[in-house]
């Protein structure tokens, strides 16, 4: 402990430096930016600069990108909650609760709450980062193909909470994402599936164009065919922070969203975007008032929101103290240190210690920055509210079809984005929740692979999930929940006859 | 928004400009190349093998050729997207490739599936070679082979029980594991990952007992003892590792580089070809390149376009003779 306290001293003397903290303040508000801008995400911010830091040396390398991915978490909520368009993949969920929350007058507190959410989460997960980075890793490591099998199968069960209307619309919404999700090259035999000859569709169909075009697009459709602009009541300036009422029922999910995001964000394989959808299913099979959620409740913003900036630092955990990357985002920042000769794992923590304690350092310094960046600008982020809607949407689609281009360089992404906007649209008009799509679209792949990757391990062996305590485990919790979801279903028989297709979906 | 390469283009071309109205006329009349910006589109994305060589090299190109020379990114289906691009893009020079070897690959496995392949080798100009890398054997940790020797023995004991990972089929670290399983006369089970370090994962994890690492990649893992380097593809020991024989030296008869290569599409005028050519050439030779490949752990090996040429007809060869031999995973079972 002494010996922690003394590194991470050193660590602060490198975070402090002016030129250092000029580094990581310039990461979080780039970082912010990305984040907001839609189809923009932290991989894209990060790839983006990833030639700039180059030239700088490797502790300001990774201060600047280490900033640009959590900045970039942050500001993904914004878009959501007073747009309904997802800044990047991991803030879908947010747009649920937090957009219904700006229709009621609360965008401010919203905002404030993702804000401070997100400052707590990540303040947790820098502290995890630091005392549990070599313990963890060996974790992380235990975690092969059935394991992620297993994790995978509960995020499924925990997509039947999800919607808030009737369940063979969201069974529909879900299947048509898993659909989505089996386009593209077959991993394990190199078909390609439903490409139809067009090659960039070989790797599939990405979160982001699907998540801007089914969220944003489809918004701007929606405000064009009203007529007249959605009925956005802009706040008043005291009531931009949260009640005492809205801080309370937070401090909850907060916590909650801390412990689990930072766990998952540990599981190597871009588990952060799971992170926000768990959580929010967590908190509304834990809330004693499950119908709010859609219609504009906190803990549908700081659950997510949370998970989401402590599954980013989390995510750092495999890559200081094992050198594997989690994820794209950390893939490439372990080229950026590459590129000066240090290869992150064990030894780098022993060998450059002012690299690893410098970060952690200035993490906490970072998420600082942002607190101090985002609590003021909540203000100036909701007067976007009084833009007319004749310039702002405009405006709005034409930073989707650029951020959504500048990921990849690809106009397919393009049209993916404003297909799906259309697709949208529809879906809307008839009543189907959205959310599901985006969560099925993102599981289908990895779900795939992770399972037959088992399959091949065992030679179609299906004890082998049986085999493995961690999945076993995570099973058993599995077909818990699924229990206790038939529950309602079967002891109030009528009640769920009564409502299948004639309830409409709250929107 | 504009990307970084984007912005850099539009500046450059900007300066370009400016520096068009003020030269003489006299140089003008001469139509040099390059008078323009030059692209250099890597098929991958940032922070690959192929970006982390293409980069140094656009540096040290710029000033040989006294333009910028921008490094673009156009990934997607394991670099087919970006390629085929480069392939249907104008022949003047100005946009270039740095590919790596599945420049080889992707053709042959498009034909085996009867696809319309997204392009054909010959619709482009080999430049020079870069680096080429060869791959070591990487097992982990947990297991007992302490040789390639005690391996082969005990892959004949149970065969198809050993699994090992690659990062995708039919690529860089697929082949050169089926290479040696044909010439050890063994067989095992294969689970394919999404990319390297996904590979890496499932070794150092435990759920695969190894598979054919970069070298750069498996450097700290060693040293951390997670895992074990037993032989390695090259012509000669692994500079990193010398401890660890040749596959050749063993008695196999396999040898196989992930290499990289810069390309320019085909019917290029000769002329600018060999204005390329020298400038990669003496690119090369800049101590700045020299240094940046060093530190990425990436062995430069320079070969200038026509043995260049020979180089990649005999691998190219060599790894379609591989492929057909795995042929289609499905149609084993």
């Amino acid at each position: 402990m002494a010996d922690t306290f003394q590194n991470l001293l050193l660590g602060f003397q490198v975070a402090l430096q002016w030129n250092v903290l000029g580094y990581a303040f310039a990461g979080c508000v780039i970082g912010t930016l990305v984040g907001m801008m839609p189809g923009l995400g932290p991989l894209a911010g990060i790839s983006l600069l990833l030639p700039a830091t180059f030239g700088l040396n490797p502790i300001i390398a990774m201060v600047l990108l280490g900033g640009v991915y959590y900045g970039a978490m942050y500001g993904g909520s914004t878009t959501s909650i007073l747009m309904r368009i997802p800044g990047e993949a991991a803030s879908v969920m947010t747009c649920v609760d937090g957009y219904a929350m700006t229709q009621n007058g609360r965008a401010g507190a919203a905002l404030a709450i993702a804000a401070i959410g997100s400052f707590v989460a990540g303040t947790f997960g820098v502290i995890g980062l630091m005392l549990l980075a070599p313990t963890l890793a060996a974790l992380a490591l235990r975690f092969g193909p059935p394991e992620y099998t297993a994790l995978l199968m509960m995020g499924f069960f925990i997509l039947a909470y999800m919607s808030g209307g009737s369940m063979p619309k969201t069974l529909a919404m879900a299947a048509f994402g898993l659909l989505l999700g089996m386009i593209g090259i077959d991993a394990m035999t190199g078909y390609t599936r439903f490409s139809f000859g067009v090659i960039e569709l070989g790797d599939g169909v990405g979160i982001v164009p699907v998540a801007v075009g089914l969220f944003g697009i489809s918004e701007i459709l929606m405000t064009a065919a009203a007529g007249e602009g959605p009925k956005v009541r802009i706040p008043k300036f005291r009531e931009l922070m949260p009640s005492a009422r809205e801080f309370k029922d937070s401090v909850g999910p907060i916590a909650r969203g801390s412990l689990l995001g930072f766990l998952i964000g540990i599981i190597p394989g871009s588990a952060h975007v799971i992170s926000s959808f768990v959580s929010y299913g967590l908190e509304r099979r834990l809330s004693k008032h499950p119908e709010r959620f859609g219609k504009g409740a906190i803990e549908g913003v700081a659950g997510p929101e949370s998970a989401n900036n402590s599954a980013a630092t989390g995510a750092f955990v495999p890559m200081m103290a094992l050198g594997i990357p989690t994820g794209p985002v950390t893939a490439v920042m372990i080229a950026a240190v590459m590129v000066h000769g240090i290869s992150p794992g064990p030894t780098m923590i022993q060998n450059q210690p002012e690299l690893f304690w410098g970060f952690v350092a200035s993490m906490y310094v970072g998420n600082v920055v942002l607190l101090i960046l985002n609590l003021p600008l909540v203000g100036l982020f909701v007067n976007l509210l009084r833009i007319p809607y004749a310039y702002l949407y405009p405006g709005i689609l034409c930073f989707c079809i650029l951020g959504c281009y500048s990921v990849s360089n690809s106009v397919v992404d393009v049209w993916i984005m404003l297909i799906m906007g259309g697709v949208g649209y529809a879906l809307r008009k008839f009543g189907y929740d959205l959310a599901p799509v985006a969560l099925g679209l993102v599981l289908a792949p990895m779900l795939e692979l992770s399972l037959r990757q088992s399959l091949a391990m065992s030679a179609g062996d299906y004890t082998i999930f049986l085999q493995r305590p961690i999945a076993l485990t995570m099973l058993c919790l599995g077909v818990l929940l699924l229990l206790l979801g038939l529950k309602p279903l079967l002891s109030k028989k009528k009640d769920w006859r009564s409502k299948v297709g004639l309830d409409e979906v709250p929107d | 928004m504009l990307t970084d390469g984007d912005t850099l283009i539009m500046l450059a071309r900007l300066a370009a400009a400016v520096c068009l109205v003020l030269t003489p006329l006299s140089a003008l009349s001469q139509e040099s190349f390059p008078n323009r910006p030059i692209s250099v589109v890597v098929p991958f994305p940032p922070g690959g093998m192929a970006d982390l060589s293409a980069r140094p090299l656009s540096v040290s190109m710029e000033q040989v050729l006294k333009q910028p020379v921008v490094v673009v990114n156009k990934a997607g289906a394991s670099g087919a997207v970006g390629i085929q691009n480069v392939a249907n893009s104008k022949p003047d020079g100005y946009t270039i490739m740095v590919s790596l070897v599945s420049f080889s690959t992707i053709p042959e496995v498009d034909e085996m599936f009867g696809r319309k392949p997204a392009y054909s080798r010959d619709q482009f100009t080999p430049i020079a070679l870069l680096a080429a890398d060869p791959p070591v054997l990487a097992v982990g940790a947990g297991t007992p082979w302490k040789s390639v020797k005690e391996l082969v023995e005990d892959a004949k004991k149970r065969p198809g029980e050993i699994v090992y990972s690659h990062s995708g089929l039919y690529g860089p670290s697929h082949l050169p594991m089926e290479m040696f399983l044909h010439a050890a006369g063994v067989r095992m089970r294969q689970v394919p990952a999404v990319g390297g370090g996904p590979a890496m994962t499932l070794v150092l994890g435990g759920n695969a007992a190894m598979w054919s690492s970069p070298p750069a990649m498996a450097l700290q893992h060693v040293q951390s003892q997670k895992i074990r380097v037993l032989a390695s593809w090259g012509a000669k020991r692994h500079a990193a590792f010398p401890d660890a024989p040749t596959l050749k030296e063993l008695g196999y008869d396999v040898e196989f580089y992930v290499w990289s290569g810069v390309f320019a599409p085909k019917g290029v005028a000769e002329p600018t070809v060999t204005i390329l050519r020298d400038a990669v050439r003496k690119a090369v030779a800049f101590p700045e390149f020299k240094t940046s490949m060093a530190k990425v752990q990436t062995p430069v090996m320079y070969l200038d376009g026509p043995e260049f040429k020979q180089f990649l007809e005999k691998d190219a060869r060599m790894l379609s003779t591989a492929i057909k031999r795995i042929g289609r995973i499905e149609d084993k079972k």
